[in-house]
């Protein structure tokens, strides 16, 4: 095949790079600038450059907080969503059961079903007069409500619901890539069936949870709906800060500043994902 | 009903586990995560057959005037009319480039074909608020924001990494040969694709126009920067009720797409085997 005509495979891809460029592209490129604009709010965007916009992300306690919330909320729901996960995951790989398939329907189900919706039913099960308050009323646990919306709970149980198919699916594919006569062989030569799993499951099965810890991470950082919907307009992490900025406080500068460190914490993220996965794939 | 279809049942080896207790356990534990993914959707349903004017879970009385009330309001219905002229428009488009794109790079493998293929991905790793300011401020300058077309092309854009995967997986799957016969015997590219290539990736366009739609009609995060009020798709709609309170309309229209997408997941499992792509 001849590099020097132009390949049809660039012809192909054309008309959607052009789409890509125009409404994705140069849109993210033109963010960055506005990020250095400096803002006052009665008069709104200013001429002339600064970095004060990042120096109060990191400095300002109201934004460091939001940050270190983001950050630790990424961290708790990758570390349960693989305790949750696992169990499933290994089920789905190894079960020879007929019935298995709907396991993986029910994993993909709500997957497929809108972030909005899901979110409104975790709102309806954990408001103050929701059914997990009656119930808890009810059995005498509690006297009165508690407190399960607008904080870090309400946001934990809504993300860790939403991120864990995706934590299923990827650790499902490790394992099932995991020959089990590694496994076999393990319990034959007379490892206990803890030990087998500690040093011949894990280890194998790494790449597919580094993989999903760090997908379902990037997920939760980025996510902006279920955050503003469970953690209501006062309980803010990153991506719904970005959205007050923009929408509520008209203050793009700062908005497009949060924007690019995300966006930042984000690639760093996907490409260190990237160079481990292909450093353990077998070639 | 666990092992009689398995291989291999000549050899016998020892088996790591299953013991009658462990497997109980597992069960009993599968069960409650399936609890757990499917319990804010069960609640969705049964809060919208309540007959009361209030959110009420287990409803008190049953009946279907939200589901009504939803069919007959003028502001959801222009809701799922734009959502679904939105979702329409923006699968086709998706559909036919993605897969234009996917057959490129899989056949005439193009110098780059890596980077090209990372480029169209980035729509779905960059988060959705940020491709949504950003989207806002350059619609804002350039003075097209309140068309239809850029709302287009951002679900087109969103969609686009679905289709190419699903339908690189299945030119991957496919034999090249079928197609090197045909331009042997005389076919044009352009027949041989329509043709020969076509037909046999089926499957992969297919899932991946399912894909596309599901992604359009709940898209909200980087969508609410984009609209004007009068574009306003049913998430969108859904997301600006809830922050000001919950009423029975949002859970019956909830429950219609919960059931939307269930017919979509069984259509998609009966054509394509869907669970295997797990």
């Amino acid at each position: 095949m001849s590099r020097r005509s132009l390949n049809p495979g660039w012809l192909l891809s054309t008309p959607a790079l052009v789409l890509l460029s125009v409404f994705f592209l140069i849109p993210l490129a033109i963010l960055l600038p506005t990020s250095l604009r400096p803002f006052n709010s009665s008069s709104g965007i200013q001429s002339g450059w600064t970095l004060a916009n990042y120096v109060a992300i990191l400095s300002d306690s109201f934004y460091a907080e939001i940050m270190l919330r983001t950050i630790v909320l990424g961290v708790l729901v990758s570390a349960i969503c693989l305790v949750l996960g696992w169990p499933i995951a290994s089920v789905i790989a190894r079960s020879q059961s007929r019935y298995k398939f709907i396991l993986v329907l029910v994993v993909i189900f709500p997957l497929l079903i809108d972030v909005v919706v899901r979110s409104f039913g975790w709102i309806v099960l954990l408001s103050d007069k929701g059914i997990v308050n009656e119930l808890l009323i009810g059995l005498g646990i509690t006297s009165g409500p508690v407190q399960l919306i607008f904080n870090f709970v309400g946001l934990l149980i809504g993300m860790v619901h939403l991120m864990l198919p995706f934590m299923i699916l990827i650790l499902s594919s490790a394992i099932r890539a995991i020959p089990s006569d590694l496994e076999h062989a393990s319990a034959t030569l007379g490892s206990r069936p803890a030990a087998t799993f500690l040093y011949v499951t894990i280890p194998l099965a790494m790449p597919g949870i580094v993989a999903g810890s760090i997908l379902v991470f990037v997920l939760t950082i980025s996510s902006m709906v279920t955050p503003r919907l469970l953690g209501g307009p006062t309980y803010r992490v990153m991506a719904s800060t970005i959205y007050d900025e923009f929408l509520q406080l008209l203050n793009w500068p700062m908005g497009a500043a949060l924007s690019s460190l995300l966006t930042a914490i984000v690639l760093v993220l996907v490409v260190l994902s990237g160079k481990l996965t292909q450093k353990w794939s077998p070639r | 009903m666990t092992s009689a279809g398995a291989p291999n049942s000549i050899n016998r080896r020892p088996r790591v586990s299953p013991t009658l207790i462990s497997r109980w356990l597992t069960w009993i534990y599968v069960t409650l995560v399936v609890i757990f993914l499917l319990t804010p959707i069960v609640v969705i349903i049964l809060a919208s057959l309540t007959s009361t004017s209030y959110l009420s879970v287990p409803p008190r009385g049953l009946s279907l005037r939200w589901f009504e009330a939803v069919l007959n309001s003028p502001s959801y219905r222009a809701a799922i009319a734009s959502s679904l002229t939105l979702a329409c428009a923006s699968t086709i488009g998706a559909t036919c480039m993605g897969t234009i794109v996917a057959y490129g790079l899989a056949r005439y493998r193009p110098y780059g074909a890596q980077v090209l293929g990372a480029l169209f991905s980035a729509p779905l790793i960059i988060p959705g608020v940020v491709s949504g300011v950003a989207l806002l401020q350059f619609l804002t300058m350039s003075g097209w924001r309140g068309g239809f077309l850029p709302l287009v092309a951002l679900h087109v854009l969103m969609g686009l990494p679905y289709v190419i995967r699903s339908v690189s997986a299945s030119i991957a799957s496919a034999d090249p040969q079928l197609e090197e016969a045909a331009w042997t015997l005389g076919s044009s590219a352009v027949k041989t694709f329509f043709l020969v290539t076509l037909p046999i990736i089926k499957p992969g366009v297919v899932t991946g126009a399912v894909f596309a739609f599901i992604i359009s009609m709940g898209e909200v995060a980087a969508t609410i920067f984009v609209l004007t009020v009068r574009q306003t798709t049913l998430p969108v709609k859904i997301f600006s009720m809830v922050e000001f309170g919950v009423d029975p309309s949002i859970a019956a229209v909830s429950a219609m797409m919960i059931f939307v997408t269930a017919i979509l997941l069984l259509v998609a499992e009966k054509w394509t085997g869907f669970h295997r792509f797990a």
